[in-house]
């Protein structure tokens, strides 16, 4: 079953296009979204989140249009959005205080589990969690109101790789035990070798490709160098599709 | 609507709003021009959107299961709340000094019905320029406020200077006739104000509708 499906979304600034992006995720599965800075990655998910006005397209979840059915979404979508805390001075338990009130489906018994299984203390002030708590804690309202499809930009910027590690571990096990679907955004390569079942590259604006990962990696395998015989992983794509001559 | 008010007060609210509210009180002082009290009650909710900019409060909220223009409402409901409770507490206060200090107000305007109706004026004019200023980009707080805080000082100034003119003395006293005579003023407040904040809901609402967060 499609979860979540992106049809030509675009998205006109003055100096960038986002343009024409499709892609769609099959239930349980991760897809990482991936490109370099200033891609488009997060004009993407805010576009399909209506948090950008797009100039085009269709987005559709759990089978409904996105632009139709906000609200009925939001109540099963969980949402990151990476470098932005939210009220910084205020208790954890404040703001799950607030955010519980506007979820039908919010299970008291859940938060009170992934608030201990995290770790984090409802007494501390959102200012006082490292990066990767943030994205824990917000982790845990989604999934408090029983979030079937997790949209992440770039959880895993700013962690250590220990943090990056345990944080990846988790969306899999999400993935297997909740049949959770997930979309996340990042730069960094090595999160969707350990993580993702598809991956969907922007260029620029530009989809380049979105395929599920082995099939991804062997339609960039051109990129190989005539003496090269290994196979080109996914760093090696990224870094020879997006290598630029500077003439200085 | 209710949840998002709940929302507003215990997650976007700054502690200021509550202390400008308070200062409804005012008006039991002996001799101070009491229009301040009507721009402690536009500064307060001024501070509580600034706050939100750096809280990221829209960026919250616009996650919620709830509409993009059910933000601007919030807010709306918000600046009314507040004024509205700020009036409400100076009411005691405006009865009270008519017993305990029958002199009347020498620095301005009296805490009567005139003042009031004045008062929903001021609230009006700065709400209006503030809220569908502040909602056509969701962060320039400082000009929306600059913008907004002239013409309702400005209101309040006239409203302050009237009253030393022999001709409009009526506005300044709490006798009953003279009371009555200001009532008029009071009902233009209040419809103006009514009119004027399901206007700057509908002209901010589809402003921030075209912003890019």
């Amino acid at each position: 079953m499609i979860i979540l499906k992106v049809d030509n979304l675009s998205k006109k600034y003055p100096g960038f296009l986002l343009d024409d992006i499709s892609f769609s995720i099959s239930e349980g599965k991760i897809m990482g979204l991936i490109g370099k800075n200033g891609a488009g990655k997060s004009t993407t998910l805010k576009g399909m989140l209506n948090l950008v006005n797009r100039d085009g397209g269709m987005v559709e979840m759990f089978g409904m249009d996105f632009f139709k059915h906000e609200e009925e979404i939001k109540q099963q979508l969980g949402v990151v959005l990476g470098g932005i805390d939210f009220y910084n001075h205020k208790r954890l338990s404040d703001i799950t205080a607030v955010t519980k009130r506007f979820y039908n489906n919010w299970d008291d018994d859940a938060y009170e589990n992934y608030m201990d299984v995290f770790s984090l203390n409802p007494n501390k002030k959102v200012k006082e969690l490292s990066s990767g708590m943030k994205v824990k804690y917000m982790l845990t309202l989604a999934l408090s109101h029983n979030a079937k499809l997790l949209i992440l930009d770039e959880p895993t910027s700013g962690l250590d790789p220990v943090a990056r590690d345990d944080l990846l571990t988790l969306f899999r096990q999400l993935v297997e035990k909740k049949n959770i679907t997930v979309l996340f955004s990042t730069h960094i390569i090595t999160d969707l070798e350990k993580c993702a079942d598809y991956i969907t590259y922007i260029k620029d604006g530009k989809l380049l490709k979105s395929a599920e990962k082995d099939e991804f990696i062997d339609s960039f395998q051109y990129l190989r160098e005539p003496d090269e015989n290994t196979r080109l992983s996914l760093e090696d794509i990224m870094i020879r599709t997006e290598r630029r001559e500077y003439n200085v | 609507m209710f949840n998002m008010l709940y929302k507003e007060i215990r997650l976007s609210a700054h502690p200021n709003l509550f202390i400008f509210t308070l200062l409804g009180m005012l008006v039991i002082v002996p001799a101070y021009p009491y229009g301040m009290v009507f721009i402690f009650g536009c500064l307060g909710p001024y501070i509580t959107m600034m706050y939100g900019r750096e809280t990221n409060d829209i960026y919250y909220t616009a996650l919620l299961p709830v509409k993009k223009t059910d933000i601007v409402k919030a807010k709306c409901l918000l600046f009314v709340l507040a004024q509205m409770t700020q009036i409400l507490i100076s009411l005691p206060f405006a009865i009270l000094r008519v017993y305990i200090l029958p002199d009347g107000n020498p620095a301005g305007i009296e805490a009567n019905l005139a003042y009031y109706g004045f008062g929903f004026i001021i609230y009006a004019v700065f709400n209006m320029i503030f809220l569908t200023t502040f909602f056509k980009t969701a962060y320039k707080a400082g000009k929306a406020f600059l913008l907004a805080i002239i013409p309702a000082t400005f209101c309040m100034i006239l409203m302050e200077v009237l009253v030393h003119f022999p001709k409009f003395k009526w506005l300044d006293s709490t006798k009953a006739y003279d009371l009555l005579k200001q009532s008029p003023i009071l009902v233009i407040g209040i419809v103006f104000y009514t009119i004027v904040m399901l206007l700057t809901y509908r002209v901010s609402a589809n402003r921030f509708k075209k912003v890019d967060l």
